[in-house]
């Protein structure tokens, strides 16, 4: 008996690679040089020539569920490569992009995420419930908000208390995380099930206890970048993204300690600056910082390579926290009241934007690559 | 009655080119009584197909056809032949052309009788570039065996030596006048056929398929050369590395062509080509195996279609759907592995073969240097006709790539438009 396949061709789907930068993707003549181009993708189904026709018929439940779109780390080659022009590292791209919004909730929330019109609404949202909250305990007494702040000393927590920050800053932090479980469990079921459809792995049964220790395999990879630097087209990536990825790493470190000291040491900032704490939050910041226009620089350089609003939403972010948060600390070494308080503000809205929006946007894929990777590696696919 | 010969009206026909289809020009404008001017930059007539193996439809040897076409050449009266010959200059309109030719010295008049006394006495060499450089030819030398002309040629570079001397002193009938110099001639004609053809392209240009770098990747017209009689190795297909007889080749299509980092269109003739020369591999060794990498196998027609079909039952052709993109080299073998996705069954092949053969497209002549004449070209070189002009005609592989039939017929046609020209002056 003959097996029958129906392919039924979302075009809306196709549509919507193409707005968020896969619009070259007809283009594709299935040739298959992607695939040998791209050093980090495997023999067995390799990637990303199968994605490409998926692509172009509109197989969205297949694509959005396809761990390989995960694995690709965007550097380009496949696109310096091909003969059409038909981009499938931009289509790629787009493709992550619309699964992001595919297993995060609310969606709504997730398209605001990628249009660049709801940017000044999205960033209204922390300044709405800061000053919102603070006014609110004020009317309890809780004098956590204070618009003229004095004294011989410049501190931002005589602006905005620390507390008042960490208590809307925490709960966010884990409804993100919130966020990210309820969308991750039907994510892995579905790269599974996809893996198995593709015969990318021969484990039909999915073994958790196996999953989970191949994280322990995953992580050494990479925090190394041993996938980027397999890339020839566009290595220069792998420095500023260890930057970025290192900086927040040291920058979360340096808010726990803080928060450690502020709220079981009861320690009261400002800190000395030559607290080892001190020293780790300004490498780190200054890392961020020039790891953010490293990134801006490799973008711009790259004419022939796509970038969109999903890109530069990120791009913009790391340079936003990196910049306000140094320049923060400088006007208020400098003595300079007024400038500290309001680039402090602004700081805080980033943070709280970075947090609440991250599993909508591109850095999302902090989560699903990392997530992707290790069931590629559980799945043992060569 | 008019009298046998005699052109139907005044003016004669340039043809630029002596390739197959410069040849067919030439011919069908002068056997039907035009007087006719050939033109071709080499010291002997016959261009590409010269070099071939075997060549469509027939699977002849190419002494089939241009043996042929060089005897009615001999015997036309109408026809001038200059080699080593370049057209420097044209100006005028339909109907009325002035055409600077520039003619390069031979060295060797036409007392040379091809007994090779001044190869023999030559002591310099040089890369045969009739071969694609696989072997080395003597400064005095005949282009190829079945040259038409058939005279020997002087390098330019050993004029002035001891090397080229000696070449004089050997020749028996006073064919070599070293102070033979170059000189222009101008010609007036009524219209003029370019029959500029194509060159192989530049393979070295493709960084990821290992030409130039690893000895065992060849391009196809190599291969050409290397299963011709008159070839490098007298017909035995050997890989370059070791002369070994090869037990397993990879076919790499598309090299260069149906791509906008090179050639952006199909080159038309590849996909023919390495079946053809899948089959010069499998008839010199019974247990060899061929592995053709192709996007598409494109054989139009049903001529073509039988052939593929023919070469596709060889239970030792593999045909692969998946372009190469990689290639490498083992350091002690030399054996060539070539990487593909074979697009079919998702799966990555890593082939190690003997000897892989890249079969690189056409680019026309005319990409890679300027014509001195008012001619239209598209973005890829080849030359677009403008009919409603008139006058100047491309032919052959200058105008698209074809095959030999389709040139010829294109040529054929030609003819008739350059007639055309001169008749309604």
């Amino acid at each position: 008996m003959s097996v029958k396949h129906m392919v039924e061709p979302d075009v809306g789907f196709i549509n919507e690679v193409a707005s968020l930068g896969g619009g070259d993707l007809k283009k594709c003549f299935q040739c298959a040089t992607c695939s040998v181009a791209c050093a980090i993708s495997p023999d067995t189904k390799p990637f990303p020539r199968k994605e490409m026709i998926a692509a172009s018929w509109g197989l969205k439940d297949r694509l959005v569920a396809d761990a390989d779109i995960w694995l690709c780390h965007n550097c380009g080659d496949c696109t310096t490569r091909c003969p059409r022009g038909a981009k499938p590292a931009e289509v790629l791209a787009a493709i992550r992009a619309y699964a992001v919004n595919e297993y995060s909730t609310p969606k709504g929330l997730a398209k605001a995420v990628a249009n660049p019109k709801m940017l000044p609404v999205l960033l209204a949202v922390p300044a709405a419930i800061f000053i919102g909250l603070g006014l609110i305990l004020k009317m309890f007494g809780i004098d956590w908000l204070n618009f003229a702040p004095h004294g011989d000393v410049i501190w931002q927590s005589h602006f905005i208390n620390n507390y008042l920050v960490d208590i809307i800053m925490v709960p966010t932090f884990f409804a993100a995380i919130g966020i990210f479980g309820l969308g991750l469990k039907r994510f892995v079921m579905d790269i599974h099930a996809n893996a198995v459809a593709e015969g990318k792995t021969d484990k039909t049964e999915f073994e958790p206890m196996e999953f989970v220790k191949a994280i322990g395999r995953v992580v050494p990879k990479i925090i190394k970048h041993q996938q980027f630097d397999q890339c020839t087209e566009n290595r220069a990536r792998s420095t500023a993204h260890m930057m970025v990825l290192f900086s927040f790493i040291g920058l979360f470190i340096v808010t726990n300690c803080f928060f450690v000291a502020e709220w079981i040491l009861h320690i009261e900032g400002p800190y000395s600056q030559l607290s080892p704490v001190k020293w780790l939050g300004n490498i780190s910041g200054v890392a961020l910082i020039i790891g953010g226009f490293l990134l801006l620089k490799n973008r711009l350089a790259k004419t022939d390579r796509g970038s969109s609003y999903w890109d530069w939403y990120l791009i913009g972010l790391v340079l936003g926290l990196g910049l306000t948060g140094m320049a923060t600390q400088m006007a208020r070494l400098g003595g300079l009241a007024g400038p500290t308080y309001v680039i402090y503000f602004v700081h805080l809205l980033l943070i709280w934007a970075l947090f609440a929006y991250t599993p909508f946007s591109k850095l999302g894929h902090l989560v699903y690559r990392t997530v992707a990777m290790t069931y590629n590696e559980y799945s043992g696919r060569k | 009655m008019t009298e046998e010969k005699s052109a139907p009206a005044s003016g004669s026909i340039l043809v630029v080119g002596g390739g197959i289809s410069g040849l067919t020009t030439t011919l069908e404008a002068a056997e039907v009584g035009y007087e006719v001017f050939l033109v071709e930059n080499n010291p002997s007539l016959g261009g590409r197909v010269a070099q071939l193996n075997q060549y469509f439809p027939k699977l002849c040897p190419p002494t089939c056809g241009l043996e042929i076409n060089f005897r009615r050449i001999k015997d036309n009266p109408n026809i001038k032949v200059f080699t080593l010959a370049e057209v420097e200059k044209v100006d005028g309109s339909p109907g009325n052309y002035n055409v600077r030719i520039k003619l390069s010295p031979r060295y060797v008049n036409e007392n040379c009788t091809c007994c090779d006394e001044c190869a023999k006495a030559c002591d310099t060499e040089r890369p045969n570039a009739f071969n694609f450089g696989m072997d080395q030819q003597k400064a005095a030398y005949l282009p190829h065996e079945m040259a038409f002309p058939a005279r020997y040629v002087l390098a330019p570079e050993i004029i002035g030596t001891d090397a080229a001397q000696k070449c004089k002193d050997a020749c028996p009938y006073d064919a070599i006048d070293l102070d033979m110099a170059a000189k222009t001639i101008d010609l007036n004609v009524g219209a003029i056929v370019w029959a500029t053809g194509w060159e192989p392209y530049d393979a070295t240009k493709m960084d990821n398929l290992g030409f130039g770098q690893y000895e065992n990747i060849i391009t196809n017209m190599m291969m050409e050369r290397l299963a011709a009689p008159n070839g490098p190795t007298q017909g035995k297909v050997f890989r370059p590395s070791d002369d070994k007889e090869p037990e397993s080749v990879a076919f790499v299509q598309c090299a260069g062509s149906r791509d906008e980092n090179h050639l952006p269109y199909c080159s038309y003739i590849c996909c023919m080509a390495s079946l053809k020369q899948a089959t010069y591999v499998r008839e010199r060794y019974p247990d060899a195996k061929i592995y053709i990498f192709y996007i598409d196998i494109r054989s139009p027609g049903q001529r073509y279609e039988n052939f593929y079909k023919k070469v596709k039952e060889d239970e030792n052709v593999f045909l692969i759907k998946g372009k190469v993109a990689e290639v490498s080299q083992d350091p002690a073998t030399k054996n060539v592995t070539v990487v593909a996705e074979n697009a079919v069954t998702g799966e990555k092949i890593h082939q190690e073969v003997e000897m892989a053969v890249l079969a690189t497209g056409m680019q026309p002549t005319a990409a890679n240097t300027t014509l001195p004449a008012d001619l239209k070209f598209n973005t890829d070189g080849f030359m677009m006709n403008d009919f409603a002009k008139g006058g100047m005609f491309a032919a052959g592989c200058a105008t698209k790539p074809a095959d030999v039939v389709s040139s010829n017929q294109n040529a054929t046609g030609m003819a008739l438009k350059a007639i055309q020209t001169l008749v309604r002056r």
